[in-house]
């Protein structure tokens, strides 16, 4: 083909504005290395579009300057990732930051495990201590509660030893006072037995004191008489209490002797003499 | 921001290729108004056309190691880049919906011929293909600005494939002639 005709056949243009086919392009190509005519052509309708179109520019938004720097700007991270050297490095980059923040969470979580730990300790410190004061408290109210019934008890037998004391020294100030005579009664029939009356002839009180007398069978009493002017005279019924002191009879203003029967419970007017025990003269 | 400076072409197409920012925004301070306005020649609507130029230099960023500067000028090469973004634009669902309404509201924006938009006919290259017989201005808007096929031209024109062709390439000579 004629040089002259290729130029102006428009193919020329048709491949610079991207209207031709491959064909087409590959044929411009061709006549381009081969003829500098060609490629002069070619490069003055480049020139001349250029030209027209920087006369026709219009100015974009100043906004979108920015905005595609700024898309660039991540583009160029991203690519610059993309090649293999670094595409490597990338992933070990990512692998060394998470476990930074793995050792954090762990740093922070090992703290409040810790911190978890000493609270648990604490705890179970406190239950078992609170645990021992429990018991100890319980085993001291125990304790207490023993030396309260102790002091109790021992309330009680000082005031029976108080009220014994009393008795006895009643007892001793009946013996002491002079107008007191004590008559000693022995025992009659080998019955083993001994009493004593102390007898107030003033007051006409009588005491008596069991120093030793048989168990009575049941339904039986023994029974203190006294002798006055040959005759019996009832002198009380005698309650055999394991009581050692003196028993409050019966007051007798005037008595030669003193004798002790077993009679039924409850006495007799007169004294069965075959079951007399004791007997003692004034 | 730095056009002050100036690069000689081979200089400038060795910084992009190295991804140097400086060299990119000085591409786009000289040359983002040109490719906006070839753009606004496919797409009217400045805020869809903005989306289009941030993809073009997306893909000049991404695409720079593709050029070679034996086949054409690095301008041609963006060119290309800016009108193939744009027809593609044209052809999305979304952008076609868009333009059902739009017509549906007014038909101003176009004329009766389905040519270029009026608002900018007085400018560059629309004021130059503005300038072409009315036969060459159809064909040149509807392949190069629509970007329909040889065929596509002769279906919807309802003339043989052989004159698409042939008025096509008249078309271009006399657009080179209105050029220079």
């Amino acid at each position: 083909m004629n040089v002259q005709e290729y130029i102006e056949s428009g193919s020329i243009e048709s491949c610079v504005l991207g209207l031709a086919d491959a064909a087409e392009q590959q044929e411009m190509e061709r006549m381009c290395a081969a003829y500098p005519e060609v490629q002069a052509a070619r490069e003055a309708f480049e020139a001349s579009l250029e030209a027209s179109a920087m006369a026709g520019a219009v100015a974009p938004p100043a906004a979108l300057r920015d905005s595609l720097f700024t898309a660039l700007q991540k583009e160029s991270q991203q690519s610059g990732s993309t090649p293999l050297a670094s595409a490597k490095i990338t992933p070990v980059i990512s692998e060394k930051t998470s476990p930074v923040i793995e050792m954090k969470a762990v740093k922070e979580s090992g703290w409040k495990k810790y911190l978890a730990a000493a609270s648990i300790i604490l705890l179970a410190g406190s239950a078992a201590l609170n645990i021992y004061l429990y018991n100890r408290y319980q085993r001291s109210s125990l304790l207490y509660q023993d030396l309260l019934a102790q002091q109790q008890q021992l309330a009680e037998n000082n005031s029976t030893i108080q009220t014994r004391v009393n008795e006895l020294e009643n007892d001793l100030g009946r013996i002491r006072n002079p107008n007191v005579q004590p008559i000693k009664m022995t025992a009659v029939n080998n019955t083993n037995s001994l009493t004593t009356v102390y007898w107030d002839s003033t007051s006409a009180e009588v005491y008596l004191l069991v120093n030793q007398l048989p168990k009575p069978a049941a339904g039986k009493q023994y029974q203190l008489w006294a002798i006055v002017d040959g005759k019996p005279v009832d002198a009380g019924m005698i309650d055999l209490k394991p009581k050692e002191g003196l028993v409050k009879m019966k007051n007798i203003p005037k008595a030669e002797a003193f004798a002790i029967t077993l009679e039924e419970a409850g006495g007799s007017p007169s004294p069965t003499l075959t079951a007399m025990y004791v007997l003692g003269k004034v | 921001m730095t056009t002050a400076i100036t690069y000689q072409e081979p200089e400038l197409v060795a910084l992009l290729r190295q991804k140097e920012e400086t060299a990119y925004r000085y591409l786009y301070d000289h040359y983002a108004g040109a490719l906006n306005g070839v753009i606004l020649q496919i797409i009217p609507d400045q805020a869809l056309a903005s989306d289009v130029l941030q993809e073009v230099f997306l893909n000049i960023w991404r695409r720079i190691e593709t050029y070679d500067s034996t086949k054409g000028r690095l301008f041609t090469w963006m060119l290309n880049i800016a009108r193939n973004a744009a027809i593609d634009m044209t052809r999305s669902k979304a952008y076609q919906n868009n333009q059902k309404n739009r017509e549906l509201d007014s038909n101003v924006d176009r004329n009766v011929d389905g040519t270029t938009n009026s608002q900018i006919d007085h400018i560059g290259l629309s004021k130059v293909i503005g300038q072409l017989k009315e036969e060459h201005r159809v064909l040149i808007d509807l392949s190069y600005l629509k970007g329909y096929t040889h065929d596509e031209i002769a279906t919807l024109l309802q003339i043989p494939l052989g004159t698409v062709k042939t008025r096509i390439r008249a078309a271009l000579l006399q657009l080179r002639k209105l050029l220079t």
